[in-house]
């Protein structure tokens, strides 16, 4: 039995449908994220779990219990807002106290969780400071142990790190992560970036119009994407359309344009029209004549630990990442080969929803 | 060679402001310079103001107990109707604030509406409504709630209704304006750590609306302290504030420097209070809100 489970939770607001049927379990102690673009409902689910909005349709059960027509105050729910939602008038202490106060736990007792919660974000010499006084990744780390004194049996994370600068949002990140898992707190976070999500959590959630569209493992979603939204979404990739001609097995080859290109798929039957997904870091450069396909650089771009290439071929534009690992590397307007392995390449319908 | 284009620089910004600068100068600092000299003049029945000088005046004011009733209902008046408008104004922002448009707009007008009317106007509209045959003892007469009519005009407790009805917008654009600030979700923080909706008003929104219902306060109490027309109207004859105790001096008596006096010591009473309330306030806001 899941800790936390949404049963066809459905939230509509006149005849738009922002949450549309989520189905979803978490395990205790399991982080999960809910990933899409804006709009895309994975807040609103999030404020249905907190208790702020209620579901037009379906449960949200926690621990075995029915918590759809319970208040938010009786949740038990911790929550990070996005804006940190801190008591500008309450110092850090005062703050973090405010769940054990309300929950009316003892002076001395009170005390002491705050100092250890405090300590846990490493903020035990910040207690008597002001929201005001703080910094940003301050601010979020006294939200944090806001959340987490209360010792909730869900963590809710609403964007958390989106109001960090890039080079602090990283460091957050692990931090937040190796947090969750000293206090083992089921955690729920919505966010729309997908390497935070890859990067933090042990499920993604992948949400699109108010749907749950992929629900797996970071490297299961990257790698094996059910539907075009979802290898677009996680991640780059390059798409190319084409048709299947030939299949043996779970072979098949597809043509594109003037090219073939060999994949597997159990999936798609001959004839059908279909989306090839490659991902740039599956697609290698080599001499002209030793790639399966020709091509010229148009583009170059160097990030440090890797170069991304745009390479014209006759089936369209191809972007190309290869490693920086010291080997000499192809110049804009060079002649290159393109080259792949059968396993790098994902075969989709081509009707599906491409968000 | 450093200090004329230093003085070339600052002639423009004094130029700019010199129409305002005399505006205020000629038909506010000049009045003021001269009631204030008018104060220490003394007043002869017979051969009217003399061009004399001493504090007279303030003596008679300080010493006579008539005034000092005076000054005590003026600054009563004014804590009350401050007290009132605080406690009825802020929940009428918070509503306010949690309507939705169009309710919003509409009772927004609502309140502000008033303060397009001439304060004579609303206050004469007051006697109409609280006098002794007025609409509301009449109505009440009229279902046989009451047996004689309940006195409200000439008496303190009507002046105050009427104050707070002229004033309270003040205090509801105050706080409105440091709710605007309040980020919403910060009352969601509250309740998802598990305090009622009444906790969060008490423990969260008010502590950080305080500033603006202090500020509105502030305004309320200023306006309150100098107002004219409302106490002049449904105070009657006998029941005097200040203002209307200058006005008398000035119109009635024609002892314009003892008026003068009056009015001097309103503001400076005024000045007094308004400043170190002011202290207070900063002092214990300094840290969370800037």
């Amino acid at each position: 039995m899941s800790f936390l489970r949404l049963e066809g939770l459905v939230k509509r607001y006149g005849d738009f449908a922002a949450v549309d049927n989520v189905e979803l379990s978490v395990e205790k102690g399991e982080f999960v994220s809910l990933l899409g673009p804006s709009g895309c409902g994975k807040t609103t689910t999030l404020h249905l779990i907190a208790g702020f909005e209620e579901p037009t349709q379906g449960r949200v059960i926690i621990d075995g219990k029915d918590m759809t027509d319970v208040k938010a105050s009786q949740r038990g729910i911790g929550i990070v807002f996005q804006s940190y939602a801190l008591f500008p008038h309450m110092p850090v202490a005062g703050n973090v106290s405010f769940g054990l106060e309300m929950r009316k736990v003892p002076r001395e007792e009170r005390k002491r969780r705050v100092m250890e919660t405090l300590e846990l974000v490493h903020l035990q010499d910040f207690a008597e400071r002001f929201p005001r006084e703080l910094s940003g990744g301050q601010r979020q780390r006294v939200a944090l142990a806001r959340a987490l004194v209360i010792e909730p049996e869900v963590l809710l994370l609403d964007e958390p790190l989106s109001a960090l600068d890039a080079k602090i949002r990283e460091d957050m990140q692990i931090e937040l992560r190796s947090i969750q898992q000293k206090v083992g707190t089921t955690t729920i976070l919505v966010t729309h970036d997908q390497s935070e999500a890859m990067s933090m959590s042990d499920r993604v959630a992948v949400m699109n119009e108010g749907r749950l569209v992929q629900v797996g493992a970071p490297y299961d979603a990257y790698e094996f994407p059910e539907d075009l939204f979802v290898s677009n979404f996680l991640g780059k990739t390059n798409l190319l359309e084409g048709r299947v001609v030939a299949r043996n097995g779970d072979k098949i080859k597809v043509q594109i344009g003037e090219a073939e290109m060999e994949a597997r798929n159990a999936n798609v039957a001959l004839h059908d029209r279909v989306k090839v997904s490659v991902r740039p870091e599956k697609l290698h450069l080599t001499a002209p004549e030793d790639g399966a396909l020709r091509g010229r650089v148009i583009t170059r771009i160097f990030l440090g630990n890797h170069w991304v290439y745009q390479v014209q071929s006759p089936i369209g534009n191809l972007l190309v990442t290869q490693q920086n690992t010291g080997q000499k590397s192809a110049k804009e307007g060079e002649e290159v080969g393109v080259s792949w392995s059968v396993d790098g390449i994902r075969v989709l319908l081509g009707e599906m929803n491409n968000g | 060679m450093a200090e004329p284009t230093a003085r070339r620089r600052l002639l423009p910004p004094y130029l700019l402001s010199s129409p305002a600068l005399l505006l205020y100068f000629g038909f506010f600092m000049a009045p003021l310079g001269m009631t204030f000299l008018l104060s220490f003049n003394s007043f002869d029945f017979y051969q009217g103001i003399q061009p004399d000088f001493g504090f007279h005046n303030y003596l008679e004011v300080v010493t006579d107990e008539y005034f000092h009733e005076v000054f005590l209902r003026t600054f009563g008046i004014s804590v009350a109707v401050t007290l009132l408008c605080a406690v009825l104004g802020t929940p009428e922002a918070y509503i306010l604030h949690r309507m939705r448009n169009p309710w919003k707009s509409l009772f927004m007008l609502a309140i502000l509406g008033p303060l397009l009317i001439s304060v004579v106007v609303r206050t004469l509209g007051w006697a109409l409504l609280i006098g002794d045959s007025g609409v509301i003892n009449e109505a009440l007469l009229g279902a046989g709630l009451i047996e004689e009519p309940i006195h409200l005009i000439f008496t303190t407790t009507g002046v105050i209704i009427a104050l707070v009805h002229v004033l309270i917008p003040f205090m509801v654009l105050s706080v409105w304006a440091s709710l605007q600030k309040l980020d919403p979700a910060v009352e969601q923080a509250g309740m998802s750590l598990g305090a009622s909706q009444f906790t969060v008003l008490r423990r969260i929104v008010v502590p950080q609306v305080m500033p603006g219902v202090l500020s509105g306060c502030l305004i309320v109490f200023a306006l309150t302290a100098s107002a004219f027309a409302t106490p002049a109207i449904l105070g009657g004859r006998r029941l005097k504030v200040v203002a209307t105790t200058a006005y008398d001096e000035y119109l009635n008596t024609l002892n314009w420097p003892l008026g003068a006096s009056i009015a001097v010591l309103l503001l400076i009473a005024n000045v007094i209070i308004i400043a170190s309330y002011n202290k207070v306030i900063e002092r214990k806001y300094a840290q969370a809100f800037k």
